[in-house]
């Protein structure tokens, strides 16, 4: 009835080219800035985290839909599913992050730190951060891995038990989720600029990439309908994930004011700096992310039609997933390169990791059925609809 | 609509649809028993007291209370903000949880709605006293003077008279149009009288039609679109009132989702309080169960769970941001002469709300009682640290200072439990404490047995 | 005014009342109403109602509040009466944000409210006709307009369709 993906031959010579031609522009971009390895290292960083964090909120999004009870959700819940294994892929770009320590993070040089960064020493040296390193991309991938196994034994085993037991994962996952979402996100972008701090970053780049993780979720959706798989998706789906989208986009925008707007009234050196660089040496850039991140998808995705017609919606979740690489970029290029810098060596990285995480998600998902049919809310899915 | 049989039914007992009305319409018939008329007094009482002490300021001047200059915010603004988290359960309940189309809401989000339109009315109090000065409250509205100055819009404090008045208005909007249909139940109940004229001209002449649902559907969807934001922008407005300080412990970025969260956190608290004494004294057991309490329980580990990784974040950064001054205000607030009030607020936000990972306690109605009680003390102390402990150390430490209330301050606070109080013993009498026509939408597919009456 | 009558039909459960409506769309009954104790899933489009205009209501009142709200604040901070506040520029965008978000959501609940209530003509004192008062408890009505006295011919058309109870009203 739901026909299973084949990751046919096709599929796959098309992303081996991607991540060919991916590979042969980054290499190239990396020959070029051979005496300009901040550059390099940055952006290893940035598709790295970027990815994996995106892997990681495909998986909290299937994870509080389990824990919110939901039903909707199952008919596209293989799709995060098969997103979120790719964290142990991911892991790999940023451990090699860790050989590129020094020339992002200027804290790592511990012969010549400043009084501040002494005292943050306990914290932010080279070892601790490497240990850290490696337990997020370890646990992280332990708990998607245990998650998907069990979902993937409902396919063959109908028993409530292990709903319940799912249910008891997905709480394990949310809690160690909570803790190092935020954490991580201190240790490897906000302490880029390592004076600098704000209590809100860790929720802020989880909502970021939560947001983006939603778009992608839409844009594969697209891609497998168009190549004929995934035809029980209706509009109410479509509807709904627009409203994910829609509404993550405005909570975006909500903690970028909440954090620029108390840093910019409040006016404490220490912390407008970071504003301040922004805004002086990327300009554009930084106006632009929250036009691309709020206004497009807000303005797009307003009316309900938009929400349920796959072409609208497949527009706002390209330019949120840009958006949001934007913002990526933005919170990372500033402390690390100092100046906007875009060319062969950001696309050919950008779409190598793209390829690499792709090829990962299309080869996990043929593994499994394209629905968990035996959830025992999987029906509802199918026999609701929203409000006019 | 299907509804998986592994879900358990949110309603007991075998009901029809006019079982249902029925049920909701009957503790409002017949005379409020003693214990109605009891509570209704000691709201009275407080009420009252709580005038009176009012009075007291405004006569004596704010002198009476135990403020100083260096300490200039006390019991007052904490009661301010604490009764405004309370008013944030109502409409996270109606508006957030509508869009994401929890059924478990319809039993609870008319009670939790009326709650949220009260503590609103309480809260909104506080800073008019706090002005000292009574009449001249009008100061704080935009309007064309003979002075030409206008309000400073660059302020957070006249941010919250737009985000509260707002707040308000929207909250009392949204509650009203779902009660219409009800109060047209109610009204079609009454035999002919002046009462029944009172709830005619209240029901707004509603009928029933098919049109009518269908817009107020429509409108009621786009109004909680319109109100889930607003939930969360009162609070954080409320959190701008501090964090757009310079204050050590006051400015913080994440005070915006921290204090949404809180709020919600406090709110569910306190309805979950009265709603577990409410559903006993008027025999509403078969509409709020375990189901509902399981889900509200969540709710609060989630919130409670935020706000407790919110606090150990601040105190984290506080270390790591290398400010001598941020460090020295989180160490004092556990350690300083005011550790009582910051282990209070651990324990009572942190710690308790986590007993709710077992099935047991979140299941159990004695138990969420006494937890939500907690979570209510809890709460209130966290604006009590906030705010006592990050002032009464100055930047000057010739100015520093200690802060006690004075029974003035006490008093009003006692005041706005009464007011709170005697508006919800006239609530649950006059109107009908659950969304009749909210339950009976979802009768067929949440009920344990549905009673189909018809060929 | 000119008088006009009904015949209505009652059932008790929501679904019976939709495959009722559904019987007499067959006949090429016209309905004039249907009254029920609560929103009846899916009766919106059997009945084929248009989709309301709220919501655009809601939102051009919405643009209002966001203009005006915004507008008036840089006014009086940049024309009528400019002060330096902790040497903030005079337009300080991101202060205005919060009172423009306030006014836009205030304006456009206003919109949606009254435009829910004036589109129904309900409101306080509206004095509409309530054929059975058992509508507002457990009755699903459907409501048929009287031309040329075929009164007995629709109740027992709607007897026909099952209605469990069928009455005659003048207005």
């Amino acid at each position: 009835m739901y026909k299973s993906f084949e990751f046919t031959k096709k599929i796959k010579s098309y992303l081996l080219a991607m991540i060919v031609i991916g590979a042969v522009l980054a290499v190239a971009g990396i020959a070029m800035n051979l005496d300009h390895t901040h550059r390099i290292w940055a952006n290893v960083l940035l598709n790295g985290f970027y990815f994996t964090a995106i892997a990681m909120s495909a998986a909290f999004f299937v994870i509080v839909h389990v824990l919110g009870e939901s039903g909707w959700h199952t008919a596209v819940q293989r799709i995060p599913e098969a997103m979120s294994l790719y964290v142990p892929i991911g892991g790999v770009f940023m451990l090699l992050v860790l050989a590129g320590m020094h020339d992002i993070y200027h804290w790592s040089h511990t012969e010549h730190l400043d009084e501040i960064l002494q005292g943050k020493s306990a914290y932010l040296n080279p070892m601790f951060f490497s240990i850290r390193t490696v337990a997020y991309i370890l646990l992280w991938s332990v708990l998607v891995l245990w998650f998907r196994k069990l979902s993937l034994k409902s396919d063959s085993n109908y028993d409530l038990k292990l709903f319940n037991k799912q249910r008891g994962v997905a709480g394990v996952f949310i809690v160690l989720f909570a803790i190092t979402s935020s954490t991580s996100a201190w240790d490897w972008i906000m302490s880029i600029d390592a004076h600098w701090f704000s209590t809100l970053f860790g929720w802020y780049i989880f909502v970021s990439t939560f947001v983006s993780a939603v778009a992608i979720v839409i844009i594969l959706l697209f891609v497998l309908k168009s190549m004929g798989y995934m035809e029980h998706v209706n509009d109410e789906h479509l509807h709904d994930l627009g409203k994910y989208l829609f509404g993550f986009s405005i909570f975006w925008a909500y903690l970028w004011v909440s954090q620029y707007l108390l840093i910019w009234y409040s006016n404490i050196p220490e912390e407008t700096i970071y504003y301040v660089q922004r805004i002086e040496d990327f300009g554009f850039l930084f106006y632009a992310n929250v036009v691309i991140n709020f206004l497009a998808p807000f303005l797009i995705l307003m009316a309900r039609g938009t929400k349920r017609k796959l072409n609208w919606l497949i527009a706002a979740a390209v330019i949120v997933f840009l958006g949001h690489w934007l913002d990526m970029y933005m919170a990372i290029m500033p402390g690390s390169i100092k100046h906007p810098e875009f060319g062969i060596l950001e696309i050919g990285m950008t779409v190598f990791v793209l390829g690499v995480f792709l090829y990962a998600f299309f080869r996990n998902f043929a593994k499994a059925p394209v629905v968990p049919e035996n959830h025992p809310y999987f029906k509802e899915s199918f026999d609701y609809d929203n409000i006019r | 609509m299907y509804v998986s049989p592994v879900r358990e039914p949110l309603i007991s007992g075998e009901k029809s649809y006019s079982k249902v009305t029925e049920d909701i319409y009957a503790p409002m018939t017949g005379k409020p028993g003693k214990l109605w008329f009891g509570g209704l007094t000691l709201a009275l009482i407080a009420l009252g007291f709580g005038l009176f002490s009012i009075f007291i300021t405004v006569w004596d001047g704010i002198g009476t209370w135990g403020l100083d200059r260096t300490i200039g915010w006390g019991w007052g603004i904490t009661n301010f903000v604490w009764w405004v988290g309370i008013g944030h359960a109502g409409t996270f309940i109606s508006a957030i949880l509508l869009l994401f189309r929890q059924k478990w809401r319809t039993s609870i989000n008319r009670s939790a709605e009326a709650m949220t339109i009260f503590a609103v009315m309480c809260a909104g109090l506080f800073p008019l006293i706090h002005m000292g000065r009574l009449p001249l409250g009008f100061f704080i509205f935009p309007y064309p003077n003979t002075r030409d100055v206008w309000v400073n819009f660059n302020s957070p404090l006249l941010w919250d008279v737009f985000a509260i008045s707002t707040y308000l208005t929207v909250s009392v909007l949204f509650w009203y149009m779902g009660l219409i249909p009800d109060i047209g139940t109610i009204r079609d109940r009454l035999v002919p009288g002046i009462k029944k004229k009172v709830y005619s001209f209240l029901s707004f002449g509603w009928t029933g039609s098919a049109r009518h649902w269908a817009r107020h559907e429509s409108m009621s969807l786009i109004l909680a679109g319109l109100a889930a934001p607003l939930v969360l922008s009162v609070h954080t407005i409320v959190s701008f009132d501090f964090a757009t300080s310079v204050i050590p412990g006051w400015h913080t970025t994440i005070f915006p989702p921290y204090f949404v969260s809180g709020a919600v956190f406090s709110g569910f608290a306190m309805v979950l309080t009265l709603m577990i004494i409410t559903r006993k004294a008027i025999n509403l057991e078969d509409y709020i169960t375990k189901a509902h309490l399981e889900s509200m329980n969540k709710i609060i580990i989630a919130t409670g769970s935020i706000v407790g990784i919110a606090y150990i974040t601040e105190l984290f950064i506080a270390w790591y941001s290398g400010v001598v001054y941020e460090q020295y205000a989180f160490v004092n607030r556990a350690f300083g002469p005011y550790w009582w009030a910051y282990w209070i607020m651990m324990t009572c936000n942190v710690i308790t709300p986590q007993l709710f990972w077992f099935k047991k306690i979140r299941r159990s109605f004695a138990a969420t009682f006494v937890i939500s009680i907690f979570v209510n003390i809890g709460m209130w102390f966290e604006r009590f640290v906030i705010i006592v402990t990050s002032l009464h150390r100055d930047f000057l430490p010739s100015s520093w200072s200690m802060y006690s209330p004075t029974w003035v301050e006490v008093g009003i606070y006692i005041g706005t439990f009464g007011l709170f109080f005697t508006l919800f013993f006239l609530f649950i009498r006059f109107f009908p404490v659950i969304a009749i026509a909210e339950v009976k939408s979802v009768l067929k597919t949440s009920t344990e047995k549905f009673i189909k009456k018809g060929k | 005014m000119q008088q006009t009558t009904f015949v209505s039909g009652y059932y008790l459960d929501d679904k019976d009342l939709v495959e009722g409506i559904k019987a007499l769309q067959d006949k090429n009954i016209e309905i004039a109403d249907v009254r029920t104790p609560f929103p009846v899933h899916g009766l919106d489009k059997v009945l084929k109602l248009r989709r309301s205009r709220l919501p655009r209501a809601g939102f051009i009142a919405g643009a209002m509040g966001t203009a005006i709200g915004f507008g008036f604040q840089a006014w009086v901070f940049t024309e009528a009466w400019p002060l330096n506040f902790g040497g903030k520029p005079y337009l300080s965008v991101p202060s205005f944000i919060p009172v423009t978000f306030e006014l836009t959501v205030l304006f456009a609940a206003f919109a949606l409210v009254f435009g829910f209530l004036l589109s129904s003509k309900l409101g306080p004192g509206a004095d509409n006709v309530i054929f059975d008062e058992e509508v507002t408890n457990d009755r699903f009505q459907i409501l048929l307009e009287v031309s040329n006295g075929n009164s007995e011919q629709l109740q027992s058309e709607l007897q026909a369709v099952g209605a469990e109870g069928v009455q005659h009203h003048d207005v």
